[in-house]
């Protein structure tokens, strides 16, 4: 049985006289899931979700809610409803009036209405502060009451545009939890833009990255952050070191590289490889390790030793490559206070086989 | 007082200073309200307070009529004029260059009144001309005397020289509203008009009524382009400004400079007081609020 498709997006494209925001980007998203746009500020994943959200008009390609094409709707009458990064309270409103403002505007008996707007205010955590206004909340109140104010309105979709991107890094956290537990309560479609990694990482069933007006890629966060396909996800997400080198030959299900002044060996991929090709191959900060000098086994590179960064939990060791490119290898702190390197001094860096990634492109 | 490290006295002798400036610059409008009501007029040796001379004015046809005409015009410029502003203002906060859009908006208040009269005088004259032109080629009457010198010419006159001033009234007060809050009201199902009747408007109002004042003022102290355009009837400022020409200054003349004088400064006061009452009730409410917050 096919899933059912919530939102679908089909070649969609936005141009601005010459300047290309978007270019040709489809993608499914499943009823019910958390599904986030992540990618670096300027990518495109704004003007993305306001398409969706019906705030403009594409250039070419297609908007469709459960099978059916909406893409010429306004968005009063698309079946979604959107919370803002910041400055989207009705200012001259009380936070009751806010939350039951599009119920008022459907006309709902006032009994209903009221009762409406306590549920979604006790569902956000605000019972009780019906009569404040905005300027007497906080921002994670504001926040609050704007996902309140979308969520009384049961929409099938809810967007979201970098809804914690103004708030305190500890609030953030609190909120993006917060963000997935009301998901999981009300069960209905959620998008969410952001360009903070982590917050991806922390709400989202599926996540797609959106760079240079493309989607880039598309998965669960373990594939995306485990498993990248393209070189630019590699670089973006998680602590990657990219190699560049040419493919030397395949044997068996591994690939030869040659990196310059180091070979190295890394799981081949389904796509096919050609001798001489020029590819880039990842690994995580955390899968590298220094490992000593007179180790000669297979995927060992020499280098220089730079200087560490004690960050609490990890340590980040830096590194320099005989070409100038900078490493950095990341471990669990240790106990003792002082380094066992010092800068200058001569080491090797390795890895196991299966944690490098080949990327041609 | 803003500055914290600035001596009491040095505020109070701004504010001082600023009184001061206020008193000069009004202290000949006072005086003509003064003389309006003395019974023996300028320059007599006895001052005995009398009314006379307002009953005068509201008891001639003539200057009543012309009064009318006056307040026909203000209803009209502000009818017009207002939703004109409010209409670019909102095309300008939409558009991404807005430099030349302001620019072109405020061009008319860069020519002379007297020049943009007459420019509009032989405008209106050509196309009268032209529409008559129009009547006998069609063999047809209706378009006749659509632009002779009158009512409209006059109104549209006004119109050219306030319509800048609303907008820029509206336009500054339209700077501090978010777009982001129309976005969220049609996100909630409203219409484009309801997202600006019920969001949008409440949040400008302040701007919209103060150009309604605005121009209600300009309208009621402009001369020159009126008595160019108006055609068969008078404004109040022109049978003053014709008056003071012809006869000089009568105690007439002076009850009419006081109620020209009043009307604005009682509808800027209004406006004031009713905005300081307002702004003084919400923060009222907000301390409020406040501290039963704190006391919680």
């Amino acid at each position: 049985m096919q899933a059912d498709s919530g939102v679908e997006v089909v070649d969609l494209s936005k141009n601005y006289g010459s300047v290309v925001a978007l270019k040709s980007v489809s993608f499914k998203i499943r009823s019910g899931q958390y599904f986030v746009l992540l990618g670096p500020s300027g990518g495109g994943k704004t003007t993305l979700l306001r398409l969706i959200g019906g705030f403009m008009r594409p250039s070419s390609g297609n908007i469709l809610f459960h099978d059916q094409d909406l893409t010429s709707l306004p968005p009063n009458e698309r079946p979604t409803s959107m919370v803002f990064q910041s400055y989207a309270l009705f200012p001259h409103m009380t936070v009751e009036k806010n939350i039951s403002y599009g119920l008022k505007l459907r006309k709902l008996p006032k009994t209903e209405t009221a009762s409406k707007v306590g549920r979604a205010l006790e569902l956000v955590g605000l019972k009780g502060l019906n009569d404040r206004m905005p300027h007497e909340l906080s921002g994670g109140q504001q926040q609050r009451v704007q996902l309140a104010r979308s969520l009384v309105l049961e929409s099938d979709v809810l967007l979201l545009d970098e809804p914690l991107a103004s708030l305190d890094a500890k609030l953030r956290k609190e909120m993006c939890l917060e963000l997935k537990r009301l998901q999981e309560q009300v069960g209905i479609t959620f998008i969410h833009v952001t360009h903070n990694q982590e917050e991806a990482m922390t709400i989202a069933d599926r996540i797609a990255i959106i760079a240079g007006g493309e989607l880039i890629e598309e998965g669960s966060p373990r594939d995306i952050y485990e498993r990248p396909q393209k070189q630019f996800t590699a670089g973006f997400i998680g602590d990657n070191n990219l190699f560049e080198g040419t493919v030397m030959g395949q044997v068996g299900s591994d690939v030869k590289v040659d990196l310059g002044y180091a070979r190295i060996e890394v799981p081949a991929r389904e796509s096919i490889i050609t001798e001489g090709e020029e590819v880039s191959v990842s690994v995580r900060s955390e899968l590298l390790q220094l490992v000593d000098p007179d180790d000669d086994s297979l995927n060992r590179i020499p280098a220089t030793y730079v200087e560490e960064v004690y960050l609490g939990l990890t340590t980040s060791h830096l590194v320099r490559l005989s070409n100038g490119t900078e490493v950095v290898i990341r471990q669990v702190s240790e106990d003792e206070g002082f380094s066992k390197f010092s800068s200058g001094q001569e080491v090797k860096i390795g890895w196991q086989k299966s944690s490098a990634r080949l990327h041609p492109d | 007082m803003l500055d914290e490290h600035g001596k009491a006295w040095s505020y109070r002798a701004k504010w001082a200073y600023l009184l001061f400036v206020v008193f000069v610059l009004l202290l000949p409008v006072f005086y003509i309200i003064y003389i309006s009501f003395n019974e023996h007029g300028f320059g007599a040796a006895i001052y005995e307070f009398t009314v006379d001379w307002y009953r005068v004015v509201l008891g001639d046809r003539m200057l009543v009529a012309s009064l009318e005409w006056t307040a026909y015009l203000a209803v009209g410029a502000v009818a017009s004029a207002v939703p004109l502003g409010l209409l670019a203002a909102k095309f300008c906060k939409s558009s991404r260059n807005k430099v030349p859009f302001v620019t072109l908006m405020l061009m008319p208040l860069f020519v002379p009144a007297d020049i943009m009269g007459s420019s509009l005088l032989v405008f209106f004259k050509n196309l009268n001309g032209f529409f008559e032109w129009l009547s006998d080629s069609l063999g047809v009457t209706w378009f006749y005397g659509w632009f002779e010198l009158g009512f409209l010419t006059a109104l549209i006159g006004q119109i050219v020289y306030t319509l800048p001033y609303a907008f820029i009234v509206i336009l500054i007060t339209m700077s501090r509203y978010r777009v982001q809050q129309t976005e969220a009201a049609r996100s909630c199902g409203a219409t484009a008009w309801q997202a600006f009747r019920d969001v949008e408007f409440p949040q400008i109002r302040a701007g919209v009524f103060s150009a309604c004042a605005f121009v209600t003022i300009l309208s009621f102290n402009e001369a020159t382009r009126t008595a160019l355009l108006k055609g068969g009837f008078d404004t109040f400022q022109n049978v003053l400004v014709s008056q003071m020409l012809n006869i000089g200054m009568s105690g007439e003349s002076y009850a009419m400079a006081g109620i020209m004088s009043v009307i604005p400064m009682v509808v800027i006061g209004s406006i004031l007081i009713i905005t300081l009452i307002r702004s003084d009730r919400l923060e009222r409410v907000a301390r409020a609020k406040a501290a039963a917050v704190m006391s919680n």
